[in-house]
Formats: structure tokens, sequence, C-alpha cells
């Protein structure tokens, strides 16, 4: 039983036999194929259906989940709960009538588990209780019914899982620990894991892709405490928490999928400060990275937490786990984070206990109703600057006058973003429609105020322009700028002609243009110098929108996987690029221009002021393997990541990418089931990409490493 | 003071601890058989000429001694009339046309060194390399001195073929030396480098002396040296030196022959000269073998 590595030596083993084939036999699909094959419950059977309001038909749809959803206890677990529907995976409340889905269900947030585990669900019912008798205004009402009937619902399906493990007495410490939690606060760590376990997989069941947020912050005092006297030991410990992270394979299930075969969203944050600074890093975080070393298991995206204080322990743990490749840690700069989210205008303490929305988009969990607008600037750039390579319509005498165009095509596409999503906005008021009452379970304020997560609940709205294709923009504005400006070796209009012919005849200009300038990503001033400026001239236009209505538009820098479905829409660019080459993702280098290796990356990116990039700018890093074979290679991850905290980076997913295994996957996918790499933001097993998003990756991987 | 530089590369972490960058100069006193970097051999300027990345735009025809020619039969590049001026270089698009290296002043390599210096931490810093970077003894020098006062950690990577009178002067502003030994059996060492070991195991033990920190990297090439006699005498060199603190062992590579072919040389690779990672570990404990029999 072997769990893949790119490194040269096997991972570690340390957990239990059982819990071993568990992890294998989840990580090949076992439990997410029977997920896949009970898509949903039906309503049918309700009579006058139709007649049903909104909320009324979502509540019916909880209920029926709660009472008929397949319970699946599996052989040898530690905890229990399973989400068994696979309409889930699709983004979708698992109900339907007459054969249709009727909800799309709840993404892109980290709910507020940790007042599960301190107060229990209890806790909240007696919350809902006091505001119901507060409360006058009839949708708020009923509302606030919704969430107790939630809870109703989830207290239905907890009795179904205690009824399934009193059958066996095998599982009479599964069920002892199930028992009193989530509805009272957990007493001890195997509890907590429980917990935190049960009320996650509760809300996926229901359709909805929550972030866990800080796994060590929430469970690490439990255990302390736990250990100190005795109850448990760190073996033990570290074999409860790994059911936890195998139970969370429970959707993967084979085949390709846009985006790869993924739990997605279900992203961690460990180390890092708390509230009041001080360092939270305990026994979780270190059995975190423990259980992942050993398993492989990406389906938690992890980012951890690196300030300037990080303990080199901590580091060198990050990097052993790093040098197996699958991408699952990632690094955020939280001095930096800090400083951009106080500077935007949060609270420091509130601040201080930032997760993520499922992506790397900041956001303060448990509080935060978050959603981005992202947008193409090289489309923008070719499309409304250059108007379509049309020489009749666009030309310019200086760089300058070409830039001030692009800035204000730039702020007229932000201020689109505004109109069509701003608050009361068709989009807005559709959204406030969308019934989410488990989501609003767990969400400050939802409860007092008596609103849903999507209905003014939350305490923070947040609608995040993200800029996608900018280092493409920066490469092409550079090259203009030399070519045709400085040494005028084109024309404006002649270049114009030729990107519209998409460099048909001139083979040569384009290698010239390909081979003779640098790029963003290889550390030269002259070009980066482009990228910061746009960075803070968007960033700026951004800000702008900020304190015209309840929303928060913080800037951000990504493109996902999108540089792909973008690319056949785009034509030739600037700097050497065919109509229809796939070109950089999020603030990563265009792939192929990276010539300096990894450090002149990182420098590149982190020239731009990323404390006014709010909402984050990710840079994808990927090594060959043996770059980090031995000790060597552990000092030079770690000497990356300090570097990158240094100089001011946002979020870096460095991960470990041998070009000839992927090739071979790719020949291959039977000999790579589990073979997972960083896609952005998420992991996937990379043979249940298709070809292009396959190809992407393959690209991505550094010309120099090539 | 100017020195001939090929490649300064940045992220290495192979020669040296930590993160570093690597300066490569040109010029050498050996001529090793199996060189991995051919064309850091001669200290001259010298043109690389890539044929398959050649596109034939004939904007190379500049050249003003015709060294370019084209026919039916497609590009010719005639090196015997080339004056390595570099002018075809510069224009050609596709860099299949690339002039060898480039003269820089010591300032301008510390500059681009410290480029990296965020991430060199305590341990990483910059490693001279080459060819043999004594060549060219008081510039390297000079830079070793110039990378100490930007409290830069310094590595000098060498075949220890120099004049041993620099030894003390060189020790001084290098923190690690990647000694680079190729070959036990003296008349080996002859016939395949083309110049006598002799000097080299003296300036080792010189070196050893002066307390310089020195790890030692032997090639091994199949049909060659990777014989159970140089790994023997590997240890017993290693037992006279006080402050080597590893041996390191690795296999021949051919990625120096597709260079000679773009340098205008004939290709000498021998795939059969690659020893396997098997056999890098057998010499591993062999060499810890004669380590512990006294
Ligand atoms: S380097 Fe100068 S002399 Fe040699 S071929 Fe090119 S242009 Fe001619
Ligand atoms: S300039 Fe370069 S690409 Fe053009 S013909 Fe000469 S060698 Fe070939």
């Amino acid at each position: 039983m072997e769990f893949f590595t790119a490194y040269k030596e096997p991972r570690p083993v340390r957990l239990p036999e059982m819990t071993r084939t568990f992890a294998y036999e989840s990580l090949h699909y076992k439990y997410g194929r029977d997920t896949w094959e009970n898509q949903a419950v039906s309503l049918d059977h309700i009579p006058n259906f139709d007649q049903l309001s909104t909320l009324e038909k979502y509540n019916a749809a909880i209920f029926e989940i709660a009472s008929n959803a397949p319970i699946r206890v599996c052989e040898n677990e530690l905890i229990s709960g399973a989400a068994t529907l696979g309409a889930a995976i699709k983004h979708m409340v698992p109900a339907t009538y007459n054969g249709k889905l009727l909800f799309d269900s709840v993404s892109h947030l980290t709910l507020g588990f940790d007042n599960v585990l301190k107060f229990g669900v209890n806790d909240i019912k007696k919350r809902i209780n006091k505001s119901l008798s507060n409360q006058t205004n009839k949708k708020n009402i009923e509302t606030l019914k919704s969430m107790l009937h939630c809870i109703n619902c989830l207290e239905i399906w907890h009795g179904r899982y205690i009824e399934a493990l009193s059958r066996s007495k095998k599982y009479a410490g599964n069920l002892k620990n199930l028992q009193n939690v989530p509805f009272q606060p957990a007493t001890s760590f195997y509890e907590a894991v429980q917990s935190l376990w049960f009320t996650f997989a509760f809300t996926r069941l229901c359709g909805n892709w929550p972030g866990i947020g800080r796994i060590d912050a929430m469970l690490g005092p439990y255990l302390k405490k736990d250990l100190a006297q005795g109850i448990i030991t760190i073996q033990q410990a570290r074999e409860v928490l790994a059911h936890f992270f195998i139970k969370g394979c429970e959707w993967v299930r084979g085949g390709d999928y846009e985006g790869g075969d993924a739990q997605h969203y279900q992203n961690i944050i460990l180390s890092g400060v708390d509230e009041n600074g001080e360092d939270i890093t305990n026994e979780v975080t270190y059995l975190v990275l423990d259980i992942i070393e050993e398993l492989g298991i990406s389906d938690f995206p992890i980012t951890v937490r690196v300030n300037k204080n990080t303990e080199i322990t901590l580091l060198k743990r990050m990097a052993e786990v790093i040098r197996h490749g699958g991408g699952i840690v990632a690094v955020y700069n939280e001095d930096l984070i800090l400083d951009a989210l106080t500077d935007f205008g949060y609270d420091l303490k509130e601040a201080r206990t930032f997760a993520n929305d499922g992506c790397w988009e900041m956001q303060i969990p448990g509080k935060t109703c978050f959603s981005y607008a992202p947008f193409d600037a090289l489309k923008l750039l070719q499309d409304a600057t250059l108007a379509g390579y049309d020489k009749n319509k666009t030309c310019f005498d200086t760089y300058e006058g070409l830039y001030q165009k692009f800035l204000e095509d730039l702020k007229e596409a932000v201020e689109n973003i505004y109109k069509e999503c701003s608050y009361d906005s068709e989009y807005w008021n559709l959204r406030a429609e969308t019934p989410c009452s488990v989501v609003s379970l767990f969400t400050e304020e939802c409860i007092e105020r008596g609103l849903s997560y999507f209905d003014g609940g939350a305490k923070y709205y947040v609608i995040s322009p993200h800029i996608g294709g900018l280092p493409d923009v920066v490469n092409s504005l550079y090259a203009i700028r030399r070519l045709v400006f400085e040494e005028k070796k084109v024309t404006f209009p002649g270049f114009m002609d030729i990107l519209k012919n998409n460099w048909e005849g001139y083979e040569p200009l384009r290698q010239y243009v390909l081979n003779h300038y640098e790029y963003f990503g290889n550390d030269n001033d002259e070009v980066d110098r482009i990228a910061v400026q746009l960075l803070d001239d968007f960033s700026d236009i951004c800000q702008s929108l900020n304190g015209r209505s309840i929303i928060l538009y913080p800037a951000g820098v990504s493109t996902f996987g999108r540089q792909i479905q973008w690319a056949p829409e785009r034509m030739a660019s600037p700097h050497g690029r065919k109509k229809g080459d796939v070109l950089a993702g999020n603030l990563s280098p265009t792939p192929g221009t990276d010539l300096k290796g990894a450090t002149a990356v990182i420098k590149s990116y982190c020239k731009a002021n990323m404390k006014k990039l709010v909402s984050g700018a990710a840079l994808d890093i990927n090594l060959f393997p043996t770059t980090v074979y031995d000790n060597e290679g552990i000092e030079a991850i770690i000497g990356l990541i300090q570097g990158f905290v240094k100089l001011g980076g946002f979020f870096m997913q460095l991960d470990v990418v041998d070009n000839n295994i992927l090739k071979q996957a790719q020949v291959h996918p039977e000999n790579f089931p589990t073979l997972s790499v960083r896609v952005s933001g998420w992991n996937a097993r990379f043979v249940t990409l298709n070809k292009e998003w396959q190809d992407m990756i393959i690209q991505r991987v550094s010309k120099e490493n090539a | 003071m100017k020195l001939p530089v090929v490649r300064i590369q940045r992220f290495c972490m192979h020669d040296g601890p930590g993160i570093r960058t690597t300066v490569f100069l040109k010029g050498c006193p050996l001529r090793c058989k199996w060189c991995h970097n051919p064309e850091m051999q001669k200290i001259e300027q010298e043109m690389f000429y890539t044929p398959s990345k050649c596109i034939h735009c004939r904007m190379c025809m500049i050249c003003k001694n015709n060294a370019h020619v084209f026919t039916s039969q497609g590009h010719f590049y005639d090196r015997s009339k080339c004056r390595l001026c570099g002018n075809c270089a510069a224009m050609c698009p596709g860099k299949a046309l690339e002039t060898v290296c480039r003269m820089m002043d010591l300032d301008e390599i510390i500059l681009e060194v410290m480029q990296d210096a965020a991430f060199y931490g305590k341990n990483g810093g910059i490693t001279i390399s080459g060819g043999e970077p004594m060549m060219h003894p008081v510039e390297t020098i000079a830079l070793l001195k110039a990378a100490k006062e930007k409290n830069l950690n310094t590595a000098i990577e060498t075949s220890g073929y120099f004049d041993k009178e620099f030894l003390p002067v060189l020790c001084k502003y290098t923190d690690t030396f990647l000694w680079d030994f190729k070959d036990s059996d003296n008349a080996r060492h002859i016939e395949n480098t083309g110049v006598s070991n002799e000097q080299i195991i003296e300036n080792l033990l010189i070196a050893d002396k002066l307390k310089a920190n020195i790890i030692l990297r032997c090639i091994l090439i199949n049909t060659i040296n990777f014989t159970k006699d140089h790994i023997k005498e590997i240890a017993a060199l290693y037992k006279k030196l006080n402050h080597c603190t590893k041996v390191k062992f690795f296999s021949y590579h051919p990625m120096g022959s597709s260079k000679l072919e773009r340098l205008g040389c004939s290709n000498n690779g021998k795939t059969e000269w690659m020893v396997s990672e098997k056999d890098i570990n057998w010499a591993k404990s062999e060499f810890l073998r004669n380590l512990e029999a006294e």
C-alpha cells in the first residue's frame, strides 16, 4: 500500500495499518462512487408542493435529506457522519421535485464552527429562540423558524447515526463519543473532532461547500488538556484526526471533470496568531502535517500562516510535506495580510482570525458573505484599448497615452462589475431570495438580526473584483513599448496589422519578441514596474467603490483555471503569443517566460504593493523533484518561504512536479490514480483533469525546471 | 576589473549550503574528456550555433566577414571567418546564434548576485564556478572579497589546479571549497584531463592546513575511474584531511555533449560512461568500508 510521492523516498509510516487501509480505499474512490450513486432525495410525495413558499420548499428539502439520505458507517471509522448524496458534489441542495434539483447551495465561505465546539448547537438554538421573541417582522420570524427547523433536521440525522452505531458493539466508542455532540459543547479532543466533523458533514450533506478554517486553533486546546490529563496519547490523537482527513475524501469518485476530481473548498488554515496576537501553533498543527505527509491526502488544501516569527521547526515540517508533491501546503504571509486587512478597515482583533473562502481569498470566517467577479484584462486590452487591433480605430503616439487609455477601460470594467452586482442590483436581490438557513446557523449575526446569510444577516458582504490575465497585459504593454516606441522596429498601425493576422508572415519578429525581451517573472525592474503600477492603479479603482453601499470591494488577482476558457476568445498578443495559447494563471508569469528560476519569479511578484490587494494574489511556484532532494532541498524550500515573507508576498502555492511523471500519467492514467497537483486554490488528481487542464499544468512547470 | 561570465544562475541548491547564486566563468586549464561545461574550457569568446533554432531569416548576413552563407542546402556558419564580434547574435531572433560569455565588471556581478539576498539566510550566498575560476586568480579573489563585504557566504568550485601561492588569500575569503577530485591515478589523470594531479593534491593538502572547509566532489565515470582502487584512494586522501566535511559521489552526465555540437566540435560524450544510482550507492559504501578498515 503506497501513497504517491514525487520524492525519491516513500512517505513515512506512523499510523496503524487499519487506518492506512481506510485512507487507501477512500483515496481510491470507494466512498465517492457510493456517494455519486445516490444523487438526491425526492420531494415528489409532498402534497401541494407547488403551492409552498420558496423557504417552505427549502425546509422540506432539508427535512427530507436529514430523514432519508443514506447513512454510511465505514468499516473501522473512528468518527461518524457522512455527506452521502451525489448532487451535493454538483454544488446543489440534493433534493429533487419532478426530477429537478431545486436549489443552488453556498460556497466561498468558512463557517463559524468554533462556536459549535465551544458552545454546542443547543446554544445556537437558545439564541434563535431568544431572537424570535424579539422579532415582529414576519419575514424575520420565518427566517429564524427555518433555522430552528434545520437544527431539528440535524437532530433527526444525528438520531439516525446514533441508531446505526448502536446496532454493532464494534462502534460502542463512536456511539459514546457522538452522544452529546454537536449539541453540547465538546469536552474532549475526541469529541471535538467528532463535533467538528459532524457539523461540517451536515452542511456538506445539504449541498454547501464551506471551508473548515483554523483547525489547530479550534482543536488544539482540547488536545492540550487531554494530553495533560493523560486522557489520550499523541498517537491516538493522530489517528482520530487522521480519520477526519480520510472521511474528507468521501466525494472523490474517479473519472474526469473540469477542474479535476477533488473535494473542493474544504480548506484548512494552520498556525498564525490569535485575536491577541499570540502564536496559536500547537500539537494539532503538527499532527495535521504528519497526517498529510503520510497519507498524501490532498483534499484539504492547507495554508499555513507564516510570519516573521514562525519557528524554523514548523517551516521544516512544511518543507518535508511539500517535497512529496501534491501541492497540499501553501503559504500565507500573515504579517502582510494583517496589515492589508486593517488598512482596509477591519478591526485588528477580527483581522487576526482570518481564514479563506475555500480558495485563498481572505475573509473573516463565520461573518462573511463573499463573492468575486472575475474578468479578463488581456481581452480588455485587446478588444477595448486596442479596438480588436483595428488600426483605423486605435493609434497611440506614446506609451503613456496607451497606458492611460487602458486605465480608462479598466475603470469602466470595474464600474460595470459594481453596476451588475451592487446592493439592490438584480444579482443581489435574486441571491437574497436563495434560501440558505443551514449556512445562516453558523454565521454570526444572522440569528440576532433575524436575516439569512444572503439577505443581510452576515456581518460583512464582500464582492471582490478579480483581475485576470494581468501578467499578459504587463508583457503586452512592455513589448509594445519596446518594439514600437523605443526601438521603433515597427509602426503602431503596422504592429496592429501583424497582431490582427496572428503574426502570419512575421515569424522572425515574433521570435525576436519572444527571445530578446525579458518578461514579468525575471526580476527585471523595467518590466516589473509596469506590473507594480498596474496593480496599484487597479486596487485604487476598486477602493473607490468602497463606501458607496454596505458591500466591500477588495481588489484581487486571479484566474484560477480561467486562462483555459479565455484562450480561444483572445487574439494574438504583442509579447509573441498566438491566438489560442493558454497564458498566465493568477499572478504567475506567462508559461515559458520565467527563465531565471523560482527566486526571480518571487521577486517580480513581490514588487507589487500587496497590501492594497486585500482579496489576495496567488503565486504558483513549481519545483522539480531533484531540486528538493536531501537536506539541501529542505533548506531551499525554507529559504523560498522566508524570502517570500520577507519580500512582502501574499499567498504562494508551492508544488513539486516532475513533468516527465505528468506526461507518463497522461499516457497511463491507470498507473497514477492518486497523483495530485495544485491546480489553483485547490488540488486535484492529475489524471481526472481533462486534457486542456493537464496541459496547462505541464506548461506551467517553469521552463528552467523542465 | 572584469571577468568573462558565461552564466549567473540563481536558485542553485546543490552548489554549497542553502540557496545560492552560481557565477560561471570561462576558462579552464584542464581538458577533461567528460567535461560538463565544454563552453567554459577556452578562455576566449566562442559562439553557440543551434541549427534547430534557425528560422532562416538571414538577419545574420549583416556579418562583415561573410561568415554566414546561405545556399540551397541551408544556412552554413563558417567559424573560420568569424571574428566573434557578436553582431549577428544580437540580431538573431530565435537565439540560434549566441555568444558564450560576456565581460562583466565585478560590481555588476555582485549587483546581480545580491538580487537574491532575501533568500540566502545564514547559509546561502555566492558560488563561483566554471571552468576553473582560478584561471582568473586576481579577479576571482577580488570577487570573493567583495562578496564577503556584502556578508555573503562564499563558495568556489575548483579543480584545484592553480598556483599554490594564491591559497592563503583565497582561503581567507572562501567559506566552502567544492573541490572536484577527478582521478587518483595520475597516469589516467594526465591522459583524460591533460594535466597531472600532483599539483591538485598538493593544493588540497595546503588548503586543509589552512583550515579551509572542503567538500570533495568525485565524479564517477564508468570504464575510466569507476574502480575499487580509486574509491580506496579517495578514502585514503580523505583520511589525510582534517577539514573535509563531506565527500560526494556523482555520475558523469552526457549533458555537455549537445553543447559541444553547438560549439562546432564533435560530440565525444559516451553514454556508457554513466554510472547508475546503484553504482553511486556502492561507491558510498565502499568508501565507508575503506574508512573503517584501518
Ligand atoms: S560574430 Fe561577428 S564575425 Fe562572427 S559571424 Fe557574427 S557577425 Fe560575423
Ligand atoms: S539570424 Fe539566426 S535565425 Fe536568422 S538565419 Fe541567421 S542564424 Fe538563422
